[in-house]
């Protein structure tokens, strides 16, 4: 009977030790409650103690967490509408605050996070311009958004934000169809130009090639008259040197040169009268 | 004789002073066992099966902290760390090779892989990662610093650098990263250009996009190491890519052009230059033969002229007579009388035709023969064809 005894006192202290022992994981932080309030915060890791029945014990996970909310549509200054999806990063630093504002739900947490991060987005863009927001201010309005949201969330939540940061900026439907109708004129000006400076450099080029072809055949020209004018002249001087000698026998003399060479074929026809020089024998009645 | 035999077969039991130890606790175990049941017990019989009951009991009982005590040893592969927690709180890590922890649930262990190259898609899906692949716009389209809008898919290879930070630190370490590096990349992107995002600074947007994620992962402390960022494609977005596409062709069409015209240019110049040389060189030839020809005629005129400055009449006459021969000889004849009044049809058109298609000689001339010293008076003659 004893060793019943024993045993059973053994089971019981094993009951009581494990119900008096916890664990804190390296990822965790803890918060040691008696009877609902708040005795100590176990921000190590490790075994711990605590009094059965009495004490219980709340875990949090103190890595860094991310609030990744659901893109939100907001307004620039010039009242364009602008998809934007951001996200938070942010980590439990003041356990018992963060315990009493939102009852250890992170949910909970997630959810003020996102409302307080959209109201500090919204009045950031609302004094930007597209531009500003798309590319030179990002960083900024992301700065502001995290100085803003880290303040808050500090002393109301007990939580640090670590980071806030702008994913995606998207111009809405009706937007972004207009963007693309600009692009594609952009484009298409862009296509006319270079269409239109090649053909005007073919067109240079071209006419370029005209004029040197006209001024190479015109200058071709000009030398090859001067060189027959040359010739000519020669030939004229020439001429006139042995012809002048005796004009009329030279007139007779070429007149028959042109008879020849004008009647000289089958085809020709004389009509020829009989009482002509040549005929002068041929008809002795007269 | 149950527990023997486990004794011999049990492949741990390789420690000398275990068996003898052992079997001291159990025998005296079996004493005070015996000295405690023996008086009380049911039957002789029942009493020797309870014996040993209870010494096999006993030995589970040991047996079974020592496998517990075995449960404790642990393999890192070469790639991995071994991350040690005792009651949830980091002990150390551990390298490759086998290692020995206190048995859960007082230690556990977590192995990672330290080596390995992770990768992670902005914009687009592997189909080999997952069940459904191809592009994702909602990730890759994004705005350029000139409000134009580009669709970019990144390829970001990573592995776990510090282990220890990357199981504690932060939640979901790949989802910061993807988070991270598609800030990171609209950041970029949205900082320049398009043309600049679409041509030349590929490189350097992949390059910034590395460092200034590897810059917000350390913030974080995530543990994780990018170790490139490849620009899978940067492209416009489908809705005008027809004409971004018309520019390159239009840029092509440019240059066509532009050759085309040097072509022209290359052929009618050279050309030209070849006529030139004809031009001149056909004048240069006229040249040549109207001196020579002149030269020639001039001659034979100085030759005959003193011949007749000798004999003017005769040479006259004889030059006279032999040139009307020559010519009338060669040629058709119509003899006309003057003195004759009556009137004479001449068919010269049919004398034509019928010459020509006899002789089908290129050129008909026709001559009225009608010189000034002979008598011209209007005459009505008969014709006579002569053939």
């Amino acid at each position: 009977m004893m060793n019943r005894i024993i045993l059973v006192v053994a089971v019981l202290i094993a009951i009581l030790l494990s119900s008096s022992l916890y664990t804190v994981k390296e990822t965790q932080v803890a918060l040691k409650l008696r009877l609902g309030e708040i005795v100590s915060i176990e921000n190590e890791p490790g075994l711990k103690f605590k009094t059965p029945f009495v004490n219980n014990v709340v875990r949090f996970d103190k890595r860094i967490q991310t609030l990744d909310s659901a893109a939100e549509s907001f307004l620039t200054v010039e009242k364009k509408n602008v998809v934007v999806d951001s996200f938070v990063k942010w980590r439990i630093v003041d356990t018992q605050k963060f315990y009493i504002s939102t009852g250890g739900v992170m949910a909970q947490a997630n959810l003020r996070l996102a409302q307080n991060n959209q109201d500090a987005l919204r009045s950031e863009f609302s004094k930007r311009t597209i531009i500003e927001v798309i590319s030179d201010e990002r960083e900024a309005i992301m700065a502001s958004v995290k100085g803003k949201l880290k303040e808050i969330a500090e002393d109301e939540y007990g939580i640090e934000v670590v980071d806030v940061r702008i994913k995606r900026i998207e111009l809405s439907q009706e937007v972004r169809n207009s963007v693309y109708s600009r692009m594609e004129t952009e484009r298409k000006g862009l296509a006319n130009r270079y269409r239109a400076n090649g053909a005007e450099e073919a067109e240079k080029l071209q006419a370029f090639a005209d004029k040197e072809r006209t001024i190479i055949l015109a200058n071709a020209y000009r030398d090859s008259e001067k060189i027959r004018g040359e010739g000519d002249a020669i030939s004229a001087s020439n001429y006139a040197e042995a012809y002048s000698q005796d004009v009329d026998f030279y007139s007779f003399y070429r007149s028959l040169e042109s008879y020849k060479k004008s009647f000289n074929e089958q085809g020709d026809i004389l009509v020829l009268n009989p009482d002509s020089e040549f005929f002068r024998h041929f008809n002795p009645t007269d | 004789m149950a527990w023997n035999d486990e004794n011999n077969k049990n492949p741990w039991g390789g420690n000398n002073q275990t068996p003898p130890e052992l079997e001291e606790v159990i025998k005296d175990f079996k004493n005070k066992f015996n000295s405690r049941f023996g008086g009380g017990s049911s039957g002789s019989g029942k009493g020797g099966v309870s014996k040993a009951a209870k010494g096999s009991l006993k030995y589970f009982v040991i047996l079974a902290v020592l496998l517990w005590l075995l449960s404790g040893i642990y393999i890192v592969d070469p790639a991995e760390k071994g991350v040690v927690l005792r009651f949830g709180a980091y002990q150390n890590t551990t390298d490759q090779g086998p290692h020995w922890r206190i048995p859960y649930p007082i230690d556990s262990v977590y192995k990672v892989n330290v080596e390995q190259i992770r990768a992670t898609e902005i914009g687009f899906r592997n189909i080999q990662n997952s069940s459904y692949g191809g592009a994702v716009s909602s990730e890759s389209l994004m705005l350029t610093k000139d409000e134009n809008m580009v669709d970019v898919k990144l390829a970001v290879q990573y592995k776990i650098a510090d282990a220890q930070a990357y199981l504690f630190n932060v939640f979901n370490p790949e989802l910061t990263l993807s988070h991270v590096v598609q800030s990171v990349i609209r950041q970029v992107v949205g900082d320049n250009t398009m043309d600049h995002v679409l041509t030349t600074g590929r490189e350097q947007v992949a390059q910034e996009v590395k460092s200034a994620s590897q810059g917000l992962l350390n913030e974080y402390n995530t543990g994780l190491i990018i170790t490139a960022v490849t620009m899978q494609d940067a492209q416009p977005p489908i809705q005008v890519k027809a004409s971004f596409d018309d520019v390159v062709k239009a840029r092509e069409d440019e240059q066509r052009y532009i050759n085309e015209a040097k072509a022209y240019a290359n052929d009618i110049v050279p050309k030209a230059r070849g006529a030139s040389q004809r031009l001149i060189a056909e004048a240069e030839a006229y040249k040549s033969q109207v001196v020579s020809k002149s030269e020639g005629e001039a001659y034979r005129f100085n030759q005959i002229l003193a011949e007749y400055l000798k004999a003017p009449v005769v040479t006259k006459e004889r030059l006279y007579r032999e040139t009307l021969e020559e010519v009338l000889g060669s040629t058709s004849k119509v003899i006309v009388d003057s003195n004759s009044n009556s009137l004479m049809y001449l068919p010269i058109d049919q004398l034509i035709n019928s010459s020509r298609s006899s002789s089908s000689s290129s050129g008909s001339k026709t001559f009225q023969d009608n010189p000034t010293s002979q008598s011209n008076d209007g005459s009505v003659l008969r014709s006579r064809e002569n053939r």
